[in-house]
């Protein structure tokens, strides 16, 4: 059952309820690419695609998280300041660079905007997240096809799972904020979110 | 260090979102200081996030705007670049004997021996965290030998063991391990003979003692 997961704004008349099934160009754009341009050869245009691509997505995310609208941009264009400053510490094999703008304006909310000190240092950013032994090196083809298979596991996920999925990413909703805005025994909202995140990994297939 | 009792992937998923209440969200980042499975998991959540925000559909901001935000970034750029600290190597919580981990210095502060114990039952002291808004964050301390009343928790337990050891029912508790225990689960956790078993946990609801004696020993707990 395909899941109304991915944002979009709503645009009356059309029933179409997922992402764009087939990647446009742009999905398939090597991000990794223009940020080794970046990291090698400080080049601009490789910086100003990547860019033009987060700035607007990492906005909508902070603002998701109940930030104001200028909050937000200062936030989104601060991630995007460290993605230019700090581009040499990024490693392709530790992640995708959605994966790192992910990190940086998740840390930079709590950060900023919380105040709650002492957790999102143990994963800085471009820091050494994962020892060498379980990382799982990726040629850029294989990186790609991991991605594809990941968004198709994501507009697959059962609507339950997709809708916990969205208010923990998406509005930052702790365990005990979904059980009791949805009436949901918090252990079903746990094994929801078990099972997709085991599902997202591929680690599980079927249809619960 | 190798714990062989890990997050749950409901909490890994939750503390990659950035969603767990904040007391959890310590524990949880003092088990990943010592365990690279966890961590790696913890990316892999990442990624799925990562992968979320790049698939929104966002609506432009007006060109004006995004003009006005691009110019602005433009200009950044010729700034001259940070000197960038390399990382620092993650430290070994465990080795040094008085240091306690990274998350905890905020709410704890950084040595064992400096912490106040207050006593809270036989066998039994604790420290609570200064400076969390809701739920609990506290320190343990459990004499050797001891067995805790049986409880279970109206929401989330998650304990982190910094020293000594317990077992109950769900198994042996060393440090390095993480016990990520669900609402039903009911235990007992009895600390193994020899040195004081030292843990942190958060509940983001109360404890629950079924029967007479753990009734009357809840004021105690103040949980």
């Amino acid at each position: 059952m395909p899941s109304d997961f991915t944002r979009r704004p709503s645009s009356p008349g059309t029933t179409r309820p997922v992402s764009t099934p087939t990647p446009s160009s742009r999905d398939a754009h090597d991000w990794a690419g223009d940020m080794v341009a970046v990291a090698r050869l400080r080049d601009r245009a490789s910086f100003m695609r990547l860019y033009d691509h987060f700035m607007p997505r990492l906005c909508l995310y902070l603002r998701g998280l109940g930030n104001a609208e200028a909050v937000a941009e200062d936030l989104a264009q601060e991630a995007l300041l460290r993605l230019w400053q700090r581009a040499a510490m990024y490693d392709p094999q530790q992640g995708a660079v959605s994966t790192w703008l992910f990190r940086i304006g998740r840390n930079l909310h709590i950060d900023r905007v919380r105040r709650e000190p002492g957790w999102v240092q143990v994963l800085e950013e471009g820091g050494p997240a994962v020892d060498e032994e379980l990382a799982r090196p990726f040629s850029s083809a294989e990186d790609y096809a991991e991605h594809a298979h990941l968004q198709r596991r994501i507009e697959e996920l059962p609507a339950v799972q997709a809708r916990l999925m969205r208010m923990s990413y998406f509005e930052a909703k702790s365990h005990q904020d979904i059980a009791e805005e949805l009436g949901m025994p918090l252990g079903t909202v746990k094994s929801h979110l078990r099972r997709a995140f085991l599902r997202l990994q591929g680690q599980v297939r079927g249809t619960s | 260090m190798n714990p062989h009792h890990h997050l749950d992937p409901s909490t890994v998923v939750s503390y990659a979102a950035g969603a767990l209440a904040v007391e959890v969200a310590i524990v949880a980042a003092t088990h990943l200081e010592t365990c690279a499975h966890c961590r790696a998991r913890v990316q892999d959540a990442e990624g799925i996030g990562g992968q979320l925000v790049e698939h929104q559909q966002p609506a432009l901001p007006s060109t004006g705007r995004l003009a006005d935000l691009r110019a602005s970034m433009l200009d950044q750029l010729d700034a001259p670049l940070p000197t960038t600290t390399a990382p620092t190597p993650r430290s070994a919580p465990y080795e040094d004997d008085d240091r306690l981990p990274a998350p905890l210095h905020p709410y704890f502060g950084a040595s064992y021996r400096a912490l106040k114990w207050r006593w809270m039952a036989p066998g039994v002291h604790c420290i609570r965290a200064t400076g969390t808004k809701s739920g609990t964050l506290l320190m343990l301390k459990i004499g050797p030998g001891r067995s805790m009343p049986v409880h279970s928790h109206g929401g989330t337990e998650l304990t982190q063991i910094l020293r000594g050891a317990y077992h109950d029912a769900l198994g042996h508790f060393a440090p390095g391990d993480v016990a990520d225990l669900d609402s039903d689960v009911e235990h007992q956790p009895v600390t193994v003979p020899g040195a004081a078993c030292i843990c942190v946990s958060a509940l983001d609801a109360p404890l629950r003692f079924p029967g007479w004696l753990a009734r009357r020993l809840q004021p105690l707990f103040k949980l």
